[in-house]
C-alpha cells in the first residue's frame, strides 16, 4: 500500500542539526530525520517493534508512543513517523506519564495474545518483545481464568490443548529456509515488507484482521528467495526462524566478531557468532552505505564451512605431516627455486597479499606475482551483492597485482616452484588449471582440503577468513576490517602472510607489519590504521571513479 | 411538511432517468454549473453550511479547497458508500431511491474539482443498489450526462461501481482507498491527507453519498436557502436512519435541529417507541449512548449533541426500550469491533478482542469483581493511540454503556457465585502455556 513509499529519512553525519526540546532540555539532533533516529542520537532509546531503518514505515506497533506538542498542546505520537522540526517540543517517558503508560498499556496488548514459550523460542535474549517489556512494560498480567488467549494462526492448523486453549500454528515449514511460528508473531509487517519492498518479490502477507490476522506465504506457495532469511533478523520475535541455526544454540552465549562477506566484493559488514571455538551463524551488521541490514543467504550460510574438510596440517604428497615442518619445507623450497610463481588471491585480505609481494621482493628476479581470477562476474543485485565473488579483487590491483593467470598457464612451463595462496584454481577452472601441473613442485596455501590441495606436492594448512584479522578493499573502494574470531579447527594453524613471511624470512610479527607494507603501495592507505578505518571502513579517495 | 434537499424523490421511481427528469433532475447540467468558476463554486458550497454526512462532519467546501489545483496529477473523485456502522442504513436506501441523484451531485463535485475519474465504492452486501446504480450510469451515459464531452461543455467525467468486500474499516476514508486500489482494507498513516495523495498517489476528494446528494438542492435553491434549514451551525437537512424499539423505523430526513424525540415520535416520522424508552444511540453504534432523559433534551445538530457527550455520526439512530439488556448490547458491538479491527494497530488489534472477551466472560456468568475495571482501563489504553478512529469507536460504547448503566453490568459480574474469588492461578497462569 501507500505507506510503502515513506522511506524513514535517516540522519546524515555531515547532515544539518537543529534544536528541539526533549524532557525540558533543549538539545541538538539531526534535521528532516524521525523522531526515533533523531532521539537515538542523544542517547534516548524509543521502544519498537515495526520501525526499522530500512524498511518503510509502518507505524502499526504503536509502541514508539511520545508526546508532541501539535495545534491542540501536547498529544501522543508515534515517534517513527513524526519528523523533527525546528523548536517542537519532545517529552519522552522520562517526563511524561502518558507516554509511559501509552507504552506500557502497548505492551500489555502486544503479550495479551503472545505464547509465553520463551524457554524454547530461538529469539530469547534478543527478542524486542524482552526488551521492551523490561524498558517500557513490567506489568503483572491481568489475565484471568476464563478469558484466554485469541488463536493466532490459519485456521487449519488450530486445535485445542489440554487447558482448553486455542492453540497451532506452531512450525509451518515455510520454505527451503524458513520456519513460521504464528502463534508468536505480533503482526508487525516487516517481514512483509522486507519480501516486497527490498526483495522486490511479495512472497508474505497477512491474512484475516483484528487479532485473528496471521503472516502466511500465499496459498499453494512458498518463502523461497536468496534473501530470504533476512526476515528471521528483522523479525522482532521468535515467529520467523531460520532452519540453519533454529535450536542450535542459544543467543545469549554467542559472542559476536566483526567481519566482512567473503563471498562478493561488496565486502557485505556481518559478523560471526561464536561459542565454545565453534561459529554458529552470521548475522548482519548494519552499514547503510555498503549492506544496509541485509546479507545473501549464501553469506550467511558461509560460516557452516568453517568447520568442514578443514585442512589443519600440512600434506606432503599424500600423507599428513605437522604444520611446523610443512612450513619449513615450505621455506626451503621457496627459497631454493629456481623459477618460482606466486599466484595471490582476491579472496585474501590485503595482508596476505602484501605478504605475497614482499615474498617476491625478497626473492628478486626468481620470483613472480600472478593475481585475478577466473571467477565470473555477475550483475549487482542492488541489495547485498555486487555480483562479483572475489572480495578484495580492488584490493589485489590497487596493491598492483596484474589479473594475468591466464598468462601463468601459458607459461607454465618455465617455472619450477608454484605456490598458490588460498586461491582454489582447480575448482574454479580445472581445465585451465590443468597446465600448471607441468610444474615439478606445486605448493598450495589453503584453509580446507579442495581441489587445488588434491594436486599439489606440499600443501600448508592456513587460517580461513572467519580467524584471520585484516583488510579488504571492496568494489565502492572502501577499506574495511576484519576481526579473527577464536574458533581454529588447529590451535597451531597461522594466516598466510605469516606463511609466507617465514619463508622469505621477513621478520614479519602482526598484521600491522603486513598492513604497512600495503600502504608502501597504496598511496590512498597513508594514514590509515585499523583503529581509524572503524567498523563501518572508510573510503579510500581517488580509488574508484 | 418540511422541506426535502434529499430525499424527495423516495417512492416516485426515480430511478429511472426520465422520472428524475421529470421530477426536475440534472437541472443543473446547464448553466446554473457549468457558468460557475470552480472557485465560485466551492464558495457557494462553503456557504451552504454542507457538512460531510458520513460521520466526522467535517465542512464539505472546506474539504474541497485542500484538493490542490496543477499538481500535474488526475484529481480523483471517490463516493464512500461503503456503509457500514450498525444501524447506518441511509446510504443504500438513498442509492436505491434515487441514483440518479448521486450521480448529478458527482458531476457538480466533479465540475468543482476539475475530476476526469470517480469512482463510487459500494458496500458489497449492497447488491440491490449496485444494480440500481449501475442501471441508472447506464442510461446517464447513453443520455450523453456521463462520458467524453458532457452535453458539449468539453468536461467529461467517468463514473465507476466499485465493489467493497466487506470490511467495516473501509468505510475509513484511507482503508477505502486501499481497497480501491486492490490493497488490503488497512487505514494509511498520516499525513499525507487523500486531498493531497489519495489514489495512486493523487489528490482524492472522498465525499460521503449523502453529502453529494444534497449538492443538487443546493445549486438550485442556493446556499442561503440551504443554510436556513438548519441551525446557524449545522446547515440543512440531515438523513436519518433510525432502527430499534420505533413503531416505524425508518429513513427519514428531518432539518438540523430538529428534537431527537419529535424524530422518534413524531406521526409523520417514527410514530413512537414500542415500550419504554431505556436510551438512545444517536450517531450510529460508535456514538455514546443517551439515557432516556438525555434524549428527551437532545437536539439532532452537531453542536447540540457534542454538548451531550455524544455525536451526530452518521445518522443512525438506535432507540431501545427497558427490555433491553445493556449488558447483551454492549456484548454485540464489542464483538463487532473485535472482528473488523483491520489487525492493524496493536492497541486495536489485540484490545478489542482483549475486551470482548472479557465481556463474553461476563455475559456467559463467569464475571469477576474487577472486570468492568478491567475492561474500562482497556479501553482508555486503546483509544487515541491508533492510526484510525475504529479503536475509539469501540472505547465510546464501552465507556458509557458500562458508565451509564453500570448497575446492570454489576449485576451480571455478580450472577456468577464465585465473582470475589481472588485469581486462581493454577487454572490459568501466564507463563505456564504449556
Amino acid at each position: 500500500m501507500s505507506n510503502s513509499y515513506h522511506m524513514p529519512v535517516l540522519p546524515k553525519p555531515d547532515g544539518k542539526k537543529v534544536t528541539i526540546n526533549v524532557d525540558g532540555r533543549d538539545v541538538e539532533v539531526p534535521e528532516g530525520t524521525n523522531l526515533v533516529e533523531a532521539l537515538k542520537t542523544i542517547g534516548i532509546a524509543t521502544p519498537h517493534f515495526c520501525y526499522h531503518p530500512d524498511l518503510p514505515v509502518a507505524g502499526n506497533c504503536r509502541q514508539c508512543m511520545v508526546e508532541t506538542d501539535g495545534p491542540r498542546g501536547m498529544g501522543l505520537a508515534i515517534a517513527c513517523y513524526t519528523p523533527v522540526r525546528a523548536g517542537m517540543k519532545v517529552a519522552t517517558d522520562h517526563s511524561s506519564e502518558k507516554v509511559k503508560t501509552a507504552r506500557k498499556a502497548v505492551m500489555e496488548f502486544q503479550l495479551a495474545n503472545h505464547p509465553l514459550d520463551c524457554p524454547i523460542c530461538d529469539k530469547a535474549g534478543e527478542c524486542s518483545l524482552q526488551d521492551n517489556y523490561m524498558s517500557a512494560g513490567g506489568q503483572t498480567s491481568r489475565m484471568r481464568e476464563g478469558i484466554g488467549k485469541q488463536y493466532k494462526g490459519s485456521p487449519e492448523n488450530r486445535h485445542q490443548d489440554s487447558k482448553g486453549q486455542d492453540r497451532g500454528g506452531k512450525h509451518l515449514d515455510l520454505g527451503p529456509t524458513v520456519i513460521l511460528d504464528q502463534e508468536r508473531c505480533i503482526l508487525c509487517d516487516r517481514c512483509v515488507r522486507f519480501m516486497r519492498d527490498v526483495a522486490g518479490s511479495e512472497q508474505l502477507y497477512i491474512a484475516g484482521r483484528g487479532d485473528h490476522a496471521f503472516l502466511s506465504t500465499f496459498p499453494g506457495s512458498e518463502l523461497s528467495h536468496e534473501y530470504d532469511l533476512n526476515v528471521t533478523d528483522v523479525c522482532p520475535v521468535g515467529a520467523l526462524t531460520g532452519k540453519h541455526f533454529r535450536f542450535h544454540q542459544r543467543v545469549w552465549n554467542l559472542v559476536s566478531t566483526q567481519t566482512i562477506d567473503p563471498t562478493d566484493s561488496l565486502g557485505a559488514n556481518i559478523t560471526v557468532d561464536h561459542y565454545d571455538g565453534q561459529a554458529w551463524r552470521i548475522m548482519p551488521r548494519r552499514n547503510p552505505d555498503v549492506n544496509k541490514s541485509w546479507i545473501h543467504n549464501d553469506t550467511r550460510l558461509a560460516y557452516q564451512k568453517l568447520s568442514e574438510n578443514r585442512l589443519a596440517a600440512g600434506l606432503f604428497g599424500k600423507n599428513e605431516i605437522p604444520l611446523s615442518q610443512a612450513t619449513s619445507r615450505l621455506g626451503e623450497l621457496v627459497r631454493g627455486a629456481r623459477k618460482l610463481a606466486l599466484v595471490a588471491s582476491g579472496h585474501l585480505t590485503l595482508e596476505d597479499n602484501a605478504a605475497i609481494l614482499a615474498l617476491a621482493q625478497f626473492l628478486g628476479s626468481r620470483a613472480e606475482v600472478f593475481g585475478g581470477s577466473w571467477l565470473p562476474v555477475g550483475k549487482p543485485d542492488n541489495i547485498a551483492r555486487s555480483g562479483d565473488p572475489v572480495p578484495n579483487r580492488l584490493g589485489q590491483k590497487l596493491l598492483g597485482i596484474a589479473d594475468n593467470l591466464d598468462e601463468l598457464v601459458r607459461r607454465a612451463k618455465e617455472f619450477d616452484v608454484l605456490v598458490v595462496v588460498g586461491h582454489d584454481l582447480w575448482k574454479i577452472a580445472p581445465s585451465k588449471a590443468k597446465a600448471l601441473e607441468a610444474i615439478p613442485e606445486r605448493i598450495v596455501l589453503s584453509a580446507w582440503h579442495d581441489d587445488s590441495v588434491a594436486k599439489a606436492t606440499l600443501s600448508v594448512g592456513i587460517r580461513s577468513w572467519a580467524e584471520v584479522r585484516g583488510t579488504m578493499v571492496n568494489c565502492q573502494g572502501r577499506v574495511q576490517m576484519m576481526q579473527a574470531a577464536p574458533i581454529l579447527p588447529s590451535p597451531d594453524l597461522e594466516p598466510a602472510w605469516q606463511i609466507l613471511s617465514s619463508a622469505g624470512r621477513l621478520g614479519w610479527t602482526s598484521e600491522l607489519d603486513a598492513f604497512r607494507f600495503a600502504q608502501g603501495r597504496i598511496p590512498a592507505l597513508a594514514g590509515l590504521t585499523y583503529r581509524n578505518i572503524g567498523p563501518m571502513g572508510r573510503i579510500l579517495e581517488g580509488v574508484v571513479a | 411538511m418540511a422541506t426535502l434537499t434529499v430525499t424527495q424523490n423516495f417512492g416516485k421511481g426515480a430511478c429511472d432517468l426520465g422520472v428524475y427528469r421529470s421530477l426536475g433532475g440534472y437541472a443543473s447540467l446547464g448553466p446554473r454549473l457549468f457558468d460557475l468558476s470552480q472557485f465560485e463554486l466551492i464558495d457557494l458550497v462553503s456557504r451552504s453550511g454542507l457538512r460531510g454526512r458520513g460521520g466526522a462532519g467535517f465542512p464539505t467546501g472546506m474539504k474541497w479547497s485542500f484538493v490542490p489545483r496543477n499538481s500535474g496529477k488526475p484529481v480523483y473523485l471517490v463516493v464512500n458508500a461503503d456503509e457500514g456502522e450498525p444501524g447506518t442504513f441511509k446510504d443504500h436506501v438513498l442509492m436505491l431511491e434515487d441514483p440518479h441523484r448521486l450521480i448529478e451531485g458527482m458531476l457538480i463535485c466533479g465540475w468543482a474539482l476539475g475530476v476526469r475519474t470517480a469512482y463510487i465504492y459500494v458496500r458489497g452486501e449492497f447488491l440491490p443498489a449496485i444494480e440500481a446504480l449501475n442501471r441508472a450510469l447506464k442510461q446517464a451515459y447513453d443520455a450523453g450526462i456521463l462520458g467524453e464531452n458532457i452535453q458539449g461543455t468539453g468536461y467529461s467525467l467517468d463514473i465507476y461501481v466499485h465493489r467493497g468486500a466487506g470490511a467495516y474499516i473501509c468505510g475509513e476514508e484511507t482503508a477505502l482507498i486501499n481497497s480501491l486500489e486492490g490493497y488490503k482494507g488497512q487505514p494509511r498513516l498520516k499525513p499525507p491527507f487523500p486531498a493531497v495523495s489519495g489514489a495512486w498517489a493523487s489528490p482524492t476528494c472522498v465525499n460521503n453519498v449523502e453529502t453529494l446528494m444534497a449538492l443538487p438542492w443546493i445549486l438550485e435553491n442556493g446556499p442561503a436557502a440551504y443554510q436556513a434549514l438548519g441551525t446557524p451551525k449545522s446547515g440543512g437537512t440531515k438523513v436519518f436512519s433510525v432502527s430499534g424499539d420505533v413503531k416505524r423505523p425508518g429513513v427519514y430526513e428531518v432539518p438540523m435541529g430538529t428534537p431527537l424525540m419529535e424524530l422518534l415520535e413524531s406521526k409523520d416520522l417514527c410514530q413512537g417507541i414500542v415500550g419504554e424508552l431505556k436510551g438512545v444511540i444517536p450517531g450510529g453504534s460508535s456514538s455514546p449512548v443517551l439515557l432516556a432523559e438525555e434524549a428527551r433534551k437532545a437536539n439532532l445538530d452537531y453542536e447540540a449533541l457534542a454538548a451531550l457527550k455524544t455525536m451526530l455520526g452518521s445518522g443512525a439512530v438506535i432507540a431501545f426500550n427497558t427490555t433491553r439488556n445493556a449488558v447483551g448490547m454492549l456484548a454485540s458491538l464489542t464483538r463487532f469491533y473485535a472482528h473488523e479491527s483491520c489487525g492493524q494497530c496493536t492497541p486495536c488489534r489485540e484490545g478489542t478482542g482483549y475486551a470482548d472477551r472479557i465481556l463474553k466472560s461476563v455475559v456467559a456468568g463467569k464475571g469477576r469483581d474487577g472486570d468492568l475495571e478491567h475492561m474500562l482501563d482497556l479501553a482508555a489504553n486503546f483509544s487515541y493511540t491508533t492510526i484510525c478512529p475504529l479503536a475509539i469507536a469501540d472505547a465510546w460504547p464501552i465507556e458509557n454503556f458500562i458508565g451509564k448503566f453500570r448497575p446492570e453490568f454489576e449485576k451480571a459480574v455478580s450472577a456468577n457465585p464465585g465473582h470475589a474469588s481472588p485469581r486462581m492461578d493454577d487454572d490459568f497462569r501466564p507463563g505456564a502455556f504449556w
